[in-house]
């Protein structure tokens, strides 16, 4: 798979450690913070990315299509 | 006359009858000399064509009366403009026909009969399909023998392709390719989709419509890789399409391969085993909405997974970005919820250690006022009373306090030691160190000589030991 794919698992993964270390008991307070901020940017960009794909990837198909124009149509 | 004799007369025109005499006549005209044979030989075994194949045809009515049930292999297929249907069926044994004749399905018997062969197969006439005819014999004087097919028995043909099919199923099985892209992990999220399609079909509108329409407003980009989706050149054509995915594999997620609008006929390719090898080899999870009503295809069976319609493929694909998103909001719930909770724990536990400690601190100062309040009780009553009320306000009160506790410590502290040492000067262990000793009787010590006789046993205690001794004489006088 490609590269945004590494991304959105990498990401999901932090995002689930995350969460269990804010279950844990014993979590130092003056982390939490720290933890807390890291997994909204985390799912925010996700987000983004899912409902913003199209543009991004598209372009990036675009790119490659212009390099080699099959006889099939992009769109 | 050799075979070879027999050919050369017939290409230089002169009937075989013509007997020896026409031999080796020299350099004269062709003609003239066709003349004059006619002329010399009345009784020519000579006949028309037409009453040679005729003689040949009512042989041929008259030995195949009746119409008969005829197994066999279409080798080609094509239909005319007044609709009807001319065949060319063999037989054969391996890869060499070993029996070949023309068909013909008439315009008229033609519209009822595909119709119905249709509808039980799924499939066209087409080339390479077995079928069982109800055929005629006929021989046409111009355009010869061939089978006027009557009638056509699906189950028949049904049974060759469900024969087919199982074979290439366990030829499947048996290369480990019927479970291979099954195999592969769907990716995580399913966004750049690579599209096999009829640009034209219906299916790929529903499907793209349906993707681009999501309610939850995901984004997906898709490329289609134009193919024909059925017929005779659909198993090529989808496998040149897939190749070309093939070699861009990496910037894509997912392949599906759709199809649907179209006639529900003629899907043949994809029972095929080249096609459904291709699907299992590929390197990326193939997904199928092939849109038919019918079983299972093959290629449905190797697909990593098969939908009934594009427009199921559109949504199995929005599900899957939907389960990722579900990860994200149960992660973002969960995160607020910890975090809240660990936050309130940590408030709860710093007021639960600040009101112990308020309670603490209370009960120390408690002790220490009451302590206070018992000492000044007692101070005011003792001759400290006037020093006292003289810092009473000053605010060395507490230390004031402390020096007269200890002043009154050390008061009574001298007065417990006189009191020890009185005691101790008591101990009867001191005396008899002196040189004293505690004489007794039946255990009770004797202070006085009164009433001892003569013979009496006393026990006397010293500083270190004891003894007994017997009375010899005793007296009442002082010692």
């Amino acid at each position: 798979m490609g590269k945004r794919e590494t991304g959105y698992k990498e990401a999901i993964e932090e995002i689930e450690r995350i969460v269990a270390e804010l279950e844990a008991e014993n979590i130092d307070v003056d982390v939490i913070a720290e933890k807390v901020k890291r997994a909204t940017h985390l799912i925010t960009v996700c987000k983004n990315k899912l409902k913003g794909a199209e543009e991004q990837v598209q372009k990036a198909l675009e790119e490659l299509n212009q390099q080699d124009r099959g006889d099939d149509e992009p769109f | 006359m050799s075979k070879a004799q027999f050919t050369d007369r017939l290409q230089r025109g002169i009937h075989v009858g013509g007997m020896e005499k026409t031999e080796r006549r020299g350099g004269n005209s062709h003609k003239a000399q066709r003349a004059a044979e006619h002329g010399l030989f009345a009784e020519p075994p000579v006949q028309r064509l037409s009453e040679l194949l005729g003689r040949i045809k009512s042989v041929i009515d008259g030995t195949f009366e009746d119409t008969c049930w005829v197994v066999a292999e279409i080798a080609e297929v094509r239909m005319n403009q007044r609709g009807h249907c001319y065949l060319a069926l063999v037989e054969k044994q391996g890869d060499e026909t070993i029996a070949q004749i023309r068909a013909t399905i008439w315009s008229y018997a033609y519209r009822s009969l595909a119709a119905q062969f249709e509808r039980a197969t799924g499939e066209v006439l087409r080339q390479g399909m077995k079928v069982l005819v109800l055929a005629e014999v006929t021989f046409h004087t111009v355009h010869g023998l061939s089978l006027n097919i009557r009638d056509l028995d699906p189950s028949y043909t049904m049974g060759e392709m469900a024969r087919r099919k199982r074979e290439t199923i366990e030829r499947l099985t048996r290369e480990g390719l019927i479970d291979l892209n099954k195999g592969l992990d769907l990716p995580l999220v399913p966004q750049r989709i690579a599209v096999v399609s009829s640009p034209t079909a219906a299916g790929y509108g529903d499907f793209t419509n349906h993707l681009r329409n999501n309610p939850y407003g995901y984004g997906f980009s898709f490329r289609l890789f134009s193919a024909v989706m059925q017929g005779p050149e659909a198993e090529h054509s989808i496998g040149a399409a897939l190749g070309k995915v093939a070699a861009r594999a990496g910037i894509y997620d997912l392949v599906v391969l759709v199809r649907g609008g179209g006639s529900q006929v003629d899907l043949n390719c994809f029972d095929s085993y080249s096609l459904a090898a291709e699907v299992a080899r590929f390197p990326l999870p193939v997904i199928t909405g092939i849109g038919h009503d019918r079983d299972e295809t093959v290629v449905d069976m190797v697909a990593h997974t098969r939908c009934k319609t594009p427009t199921d493929v559109a949504q199995f694909i929005i599900s899957g970005v939907r389960d990722f998103e579900e990860r994200l909001l149960d992660g973002q719930r969960r995160v607020g919820r910890s975090a809240e909770r660990a936050l309130r724990e940590q408030r709860h536990r710093l007021t639960a250690a600040l009101k112990d400690f308020r309670h603490h601190a209370m009960q120390s100062l408690g002790a220490v006022r009451r302590r206070l309040d018992a000492a000044q009780l007692r101070l005011t009553a003792a001759p400290g009373a006037a020093l006292l009320r003289k810092t009473d306000e000053s605010r060395s009160l507490q230390k004031d306090i402390e020096k007269a506790v200890k002043e009154t410590v050390l008061r009574q502290g001298t007065r417990l030691e006189k009191l020890e040492q009185a005691v101790r000067h008591l101990d009867p262990v001191n005396v008899l160190r002196r040189g004293y000793s505690i004489t007794s009787l039946g255990g009770r010590p004797l202070v006085s000589a009164e009433g001892i006789k003569k013979g009496t046993v006393v026990r006397t205690v010293l500083y270190r030991g004891w003894i007994t001794s017997t009375v010899e004489e005793s007296g009442d006088g002082q010692a």
